[in-house]
């Protein structure tokens, strides 16, 4: 397990990280989201032990982390790149050796991922004659080859096509079925919904909120509507019977007021809009998170 | 020390086989030797016809014995290299001869003219008068046929024995000779310090700028495309660092000896005085460490860079600082055994090249050799540490570059 005690790291003028809390566990995707600038990459770096915190403390199985995790760790940055120079395979081999993993091992394993996802043939070029999804999958496989126990992903699909998504999120699967511990970064709601199941929402370096998703979910409240309409909508934000509102275009995703009864919601609406679809739904993460980041800007 | 030694191989490997790598590789020797070897080609090859050139003198004293000087000189076919035309006439005066005489050189009848005024009297001057810029040989021939027939019509003049000429003509030239206490005798000239320690300042200097660029552009490739951050979540900065330094040391290494092999090969070893190899180890061990020490501070300043363009002001400003101990070796070329040289060369920065300078000037105590590569390893393992210092900060830092302020403050952080 991986415990992350009131870390706060301040720079000079800005402090990048105020006091949060967590905990990953293994089997389970951890999901760490936030708008830009939330201080989700410094975190990421103190867990990595790239740079020290402030004050707090990461805890791995219980133990701090030291230079002797290096080679449990696995990272992938969002920024992508790697050596354009070099080859497929040497690159592989470069990171894997930094990893401690000895000549053998690395043969075999980076045969198997190159197989998997599907670049074999790809060994002996250079890194800058693949397309951008196969510079990614190349950087995918230098993140895990050493079969981290602890892997952190920053926006692993992005610049990825829905069938490479469907690869890695596959692959993603398995190693937290295996035990592993996955922190997961992404703007993504969709993806993160999907894979995480605990979350921790940061904005300018603060928690907002965190929980397994189920949770969070449930404390946000159930009074959740989806119109799709015709007309002008933007007068929905003003109701009093809403909370909030997000317009798409031709839908709407609305979060009511705890006593509001949907169907009279409706009624009230339907004289204003010409409305085509109605439904009650769970809220989504992507609503949850503008929520959260609205309210905490404007405290 | 598994992980600097698989920092060290990559760097090495994927820079000796790239493109730029192998072209410095082949471009700079063929540069040296065109330098060298060019402008004595055409020196030779210029001349290789007769030369009509003229005389204009009123005096009427120097023709004669200019040419009966001239005469030895012969092309390789064993025509006589000069053909002399005297141009002087009675009747005219000076101004109109130089006038007409211009006017010959310009028609290409003659290739150019001696103009001698005031012959005979003891403010003689003479001026080579030619269409193009003149051939330095051609007017040092003839300078010093004319101050023989000068001399020779002097002697006859005032009756003196010609043969006291050849006595007074011959100069004894003194010979430095560098002795030691094997009771070898060494040429101690110019050349031989030259070509045994200067050589080898030049080339360190050269290896460290172009290895300074390498090492910059690529932490920029992998500071732009976050690959730094792999890197140092897979081993320490330190390690990173002290990796990337040998490296390229190794492969400064190899392109000296790659250097070395073809210029034995070109030269063959028999025409270098064997004398040059007597400090090889020594030179060699000044050579790397300095190598080390530089490479050991680029490494660390050169994290900080963030754009290209600030590579690049970082290249020019590193070849500025060591342009400076070149400077000071041409000073010390001069006069090795100044207090200024001594300290000169207990001060890092200056130490290598001064040293590699000394080595060959006169032998030196074993406890100055011994201080000095003390000095050097001293200052390699300070230079580092205060390196990986910036560096550990430096490659996270994207975008501003820091003041010097920051810089220092990154320093004294634990």
């Amino acid at each position: 397990m991986l415990t992350v005690q009131n870390l706060t790291k301040e720079y000079k003028n800005v402090t990048a990280v105020n006091d949060i809390s967590f905990n990953v566990e293994p089997g389970r995707v951890f999901g760490l989201l936030g708008p830009n600038g939330a201080g989700k990459t410094t975190t990421i770096r103190i867990v990595l032990n790239i740079i020290r915190p402030t004050s707090g403390s990461v805890l791995f199985n219980n133990r701090s982390i030291t230079n002797e995790f290096f080679n449990k760790i696995g990272y992938l940055p969002e920024d992508r790149g790697l050596y354009k120079k070099s080859k497929v395979i040497d690159v592989i081999n470069y990171f894997a050796k930094l990893k401690n993993i000895d000549k053998n091992s690395i043969r075999q394993k980076a045969d198997h991922w190159l197989r998997k996802l599907e670049i074999e043939n790809y060994r002996h070029r250079k890194i800058e004659e693949l397309s951008k999804g196969n510079q990614q999958k190349v950087q995918f496989i230098t993140a895990i080859i050493h079969d981290p126990e602890l892997l952190i992903l920053d926006e692993p699909f992005a610049g990825f096509d829905p069938i490479n998504q469907q690869q890695i999120r596959e692959t993603i699967l398995s190693f937290v079925n295996s035990g592993k511990i996955v922190i997961l970064s992404t703007h993504q709601m969709e993806t993160a919904e999907k894979l995480c199941s605990d979350i921790l929402l940061l904005n300018n370096g603060k928690e907002v909120c965190k929980g397994s998703l189920a949770k969070i979910k449930k404390d946000f409240g159930t009074n959740n509507i989806k119109i799709e309409f015709e007309g002008d909508a933007s007068f929905l934000n003003s109701l009093p019977e809403v909370n909030s509102a997000d317009l798409y275009g031709i839908y709407a995703e609305i979060h009511l007021k705890k006593e509001i009864k949907p169907a009279e919601f409706l009624r009230k609406i339907s004289g204003r809009l010409l409305i085509n679809h109605f439904s009650v739904i769970e809220p989504t993460l992507n609503k949850i998170f503008i929520d959260a980041i609205k309210n905490s800007n404007h405290k | 020390m598994n992980k600097i030694f698989s920092v060290a191989k990559w760097e090495f490997i994927e820079k000796v086989k790239t493109r730029a790598f192998l072209i410095s590789m082949i471009v700079t020797p063929v540069i040296i030797i065109a330098f060298a070897v060019l402008p004595t080609l055409l020196g030779n090859q210029e001349g290789e016809a007769t030369k009509v050139i003229g005389v204009v003198d009123k005096s009427g004293l120097y023709f004669d014995g200019l040419k009966e000087k001239i005469s030895g000189d012969k092309l390789s076919d064993n025509l006589p290299k000069y053909v002399l035309v005297n141009l002087s006439t009675e009747k005219n005066d000076a101004d109109s001869l130089q006038k007409s005489a211009d006017k010959e050189v310009f028609d290409q009848k003659i290739s150019a003219y001696l103009m001698i005024k005031y012959g005979g009297t003891d403010s003689v001057n003479v001026q080579w008068r030619s269409r193009s810029a003149a051939n330095f040989n051609d007017v040092r021939t003839f300078e010093r046929a004319f101050n023989d027939t000068r001399i020779d019509l002097k002697f006859k003049q005032e009756g003196i024995d010609p043969s006291l000429k050849k006595f007074i003509s011959k100069e004894v030239d003194i010979k430095p000779i560098k002795i030691s206490k094997e009771g070898r005798d060494t040429e101690s000239d110019f050349l031989n310090i030259f070509f045994s320690s200067f050589i080898f300042i030049i080339l360190l200097m050269v290896m460290i700028i172009s290895s300074g660029g390498m090492l910059v552009r690529s932490l920029l490739e992998e500071k732009s495309n976050r690959l730094i951050e792999i890197l140092v979540s897979s081993c320490t900065p330190a390690q990173l660092l002290t990796g990337k330094i040998f490296g390229l040391s190794l492969l400064g290494l190899f392109q000296i000896v790659i250097w070395g092999l073809i210029g034995i090969s070109l030269t063959g070893a028999g025409t270098v005085h064997p004398d040059a190899f007597q400090n090889i180890p020594l030179t060699l061990v000044y050579f790397i460490l300095g190598f080390i020490f530089y490479t050991g501070i680029f490494v660390g300043l050169g994290s900080v860079v963030t754009t290209e363009q600030e590579a690049q002001q970082f290249t020019s400003y590193l070849s500025m600082i060591l342009v400076l101990p070149i400077v000071f070796a041409i000073t010390a070329i001069q006069n090795p055994n100044s207090e200024f040289v001594r300290i000169l060369s207990y001060i890092p920065l200056t130490t290598p090249s001064i040293m590699l300078l000394r080595l060959n000037i006169a032998p030196l105590p074993t406890w100055e050799i011994l201080l000095t590569i003390f000095i050097l390893l001293i200052s390699i393992f300070i230079s580092i540490r205060l390196s990986s210092k910036i560096f550990k900060i430096g490659i996270l830092s994207y975008g501003k570059r820091p003041s010097l302020r920051e810089l220092i403050n990154w320093i004294k952080e634990k």
